[in-house]
């Protein structure tokens, strides 16, 4: 079977095209392109670390971010809190200075009205004197003959016009 | 698209070439075929004789889709004298008009020719020489020609050369930057082979053997793949010879010995066995350097047989479409089709195997490799490694 039996020839010549492309590849191939698959495995293991680490701080990041938000927030909250209240107050004090200057004034009105009143009183009251003098004047006139009669009756008409009011 | 329309051609002409090499072309063909064989009314075609041709070595490249026409290559021999000479395959071989060889006078009356198949050197080429009392006798001479395996050797020398110096380039211009498509494709084959199967099995030694391993992978996967394409570069059954295996085994079998410690020659000649197994008749050492000659030989035979195999079935189901057409045309027509199904799942299957076959031969060598480079206190590793190569083996 001459499948079987190695040709002198192809093993000589076997034996030298691999020695050739041995040599070459060692000295010029491999070490290149095993150094490079290695450098760039680092690069990348490399980059993955940094990638982690800056994601790592990004999160930190984020949650210092929220805390001062959030820290903001309830500083607000309580400012607005403290507004309301100011507020209230103020506006409630407001109110009881109206409320006691409403008084005031209420009062003074009070006053002043009495006192009106009781000038009109006197005012009616001497104007109704008066007008009592011109009709006694007119009656003593008339009547000067019963003067006691006559101051009688006057006496008793002013009791009845003060009773009256 | 313009991809996939090259590889249909190219699966086209992978099964179209070896119908039109097979194919019997009218009177020139039978005169061959009576010549060659000594039978008359032959039907015809000898599949036989076809399928050791394209199988075996040639001294001529055959060019696609013509069968009296051949790449002439050098050949180069040492003749009984000790004189070597020179000269292209195609002053020894003819095809043009049925005969398979032809006298070529070297000059001094040293004649060449390609030896008949009488002789024990068939297909060879032999030097005739004429004794004064008549009679010829023939001569095999010395010879390392440039025979279409040599030829197929040194394209996959330099078309693997090429690819890795062109990888390693990259990495040089472009640094840090990931090889894409082609490159790609190459890279993940480096690391396949680098870090899935000799980094782990090596280990801190694997600096020392991974050029010759990777090297022996790449060598033996471009071999098997340009012996799949049918045509010009490829073609040859080169991983399919027993020449080109047998020293890439022998190249493995130095290598493990060559580099092998103290540990593990101990391990052969002085075994951890009881005694009388060693003592008074060394069976242990006996069995185990026997081992050591195993090795080699499997893996020999196992890349062998794979690739041949593989383009055996390959020829014999291409030549079933010519044996049924002689005998009827309708069943040729039916047989043509299933015979070009099965070819191209044949291929295929073949391009699977030559990678599987290039992994398990450098496997099996790193395995080797790294059995021999035992230390005494890792029994355990050992046994390990020896369960893989069992469940291998």
């Amino acid at each position: 079977m001459e499948l079987f039996t190695p040709d002198f020839g192809l093993i000589f010549w076997m034996f030298v095209s691999f020695g050739i492309l041995f040599l070459i590849l060692w000295k010029l191939a491999w070490p290149a392109i095993l150094k490079g698959i290695d450098q760039r495995a680092d690069l990348i293991d490399k980059g993955v670390e940094y990638a982690q680490n800056a994601k790592e701080q990004l999160d930190n990041a984020h949650q210092e971010a929220e805390k001062y938000i959030t820290e903001a927030r309830k500083q607000q909250a309580d400012m607005l809190r403290e507004a309301d209240k100011m507020k209230n107050q103020i506006i409630e004090e407001a109110r009881g200075e109206a409320q006691k200057e409403a008084q005031k004034v209420m009062e003074q009105a009070k006053v002043s009205i009495q006192q009106q009143q009781k000038e009109a009183e006197q005012a009616f009251r001497d104007s109704v004197s008066e007008f009592a003098l011109q009709i006694a004047q007119k009656v003593v006139k008339q009547e000067m003959a019963d003067q006691k009669a006559q101051s009688k009756l006057v006496d008793s008409l002013l009791n009845e016009m003060e009773s009256k009011k | 698209m313009n991809r996939l329309l090259i590889s249909l051609t190219l699966a086209l002409a992978l099964i179209a070439w070896p119908l039109y090499a097979a194919e019997p072309k009218g009177d020139n063909e039978t005169l061959e075929i009576e010549d060659a064989s000594g039978h008359e009314e032959e039907t015809g075609i000898n599949p036989k004789e076809i399928i050791f041709e394209h199988l075996g070595d040639n001294y001529g490249w055959e060019i696609p889709f013509s069968h009296t026409h051949r790449i002439p290559l050098p050949c180069i021999v040492r003749a009984k004298d000790g004189v070597w000479y020179c000269f292209m395959s195609n002053k020894v071989q003819s095809h043009e008009h049925g005969l398979k060889f032809k006298e070529y006078n070297a000059g001094d009356d040293v004649i060449f020719t390609i030896a008949g198949p009488e002789d024990p050197h068939k297909d060879k080429i032999v030097q005739v020489i004429k004794n004064p009392d008549g009679t010829v006798e023939y001569y095999r001479p010395r010879d390392i020609s440039i025979t279409k395996n040599v030829a197929a050797l040194w394209i996959s020398v330099i078309l693997v050369a090429a690819l890795m110096l062109w990888l390693a380039g990259w990495y040089r211009r472009k640094g840090y930057k990931a090889p894409r498509k082609g490159l790609g494709a190459i890279e993940v084959c480096v690391s396949f082979v680098y870090d899935g199967v000799i980094k782990p099995t090596l280990k801190e030694n694997t600096p020392r053997f991974a050029p010759y391993l990777m090297t022996v992978f790449f060598f033996i996967l471009g071999m098997n793949l340009l012996g799949l394409i049918v045509i010009f570069p490829g073609g040859a059954n080169l991983t399919g010879n027993i020449a080109v295996t047998l020293v890439l085994a022998v190249l493995t079998f130095l290598i493990t010995n060559i580099f092998g410690t103290k540990e593990y020659w101990k391990e052969i000649f002085w075994p951890d066995v009881p005694l009388w197994l060693k003592c008074p008749l060394p069976i242990m050492p006996l069995i185990e350097v026997f081992g050591m000659f195993t090795k080699p030989a499997a893996l020999t035979v196992r890349l062998f047989a794979n690739m041949m195999g593989g383009h055996m079935i390959v020829i014999v189901l291409t030549l079933l479409i010519f044996i049924f057409y002689l005998m009827s045309p309708a069943i040729g027509g039916v047989v043509t089709v299933i015979s070009i199904i099965f070819s191209v799942f044949m291929l295929v299957i073949d391009v699977l195997v030559s990678f599987i076959q290039a992994y398990v031969f450098t496997m099996l060598s790193t395995i080797f490799i790294s059995l021999a480079q035992v230390k005494g206190h890792e029994h355990k590793h050992e046994s390990v490694g020896k369960a893989i190569e069992e469940a291998l083996v």
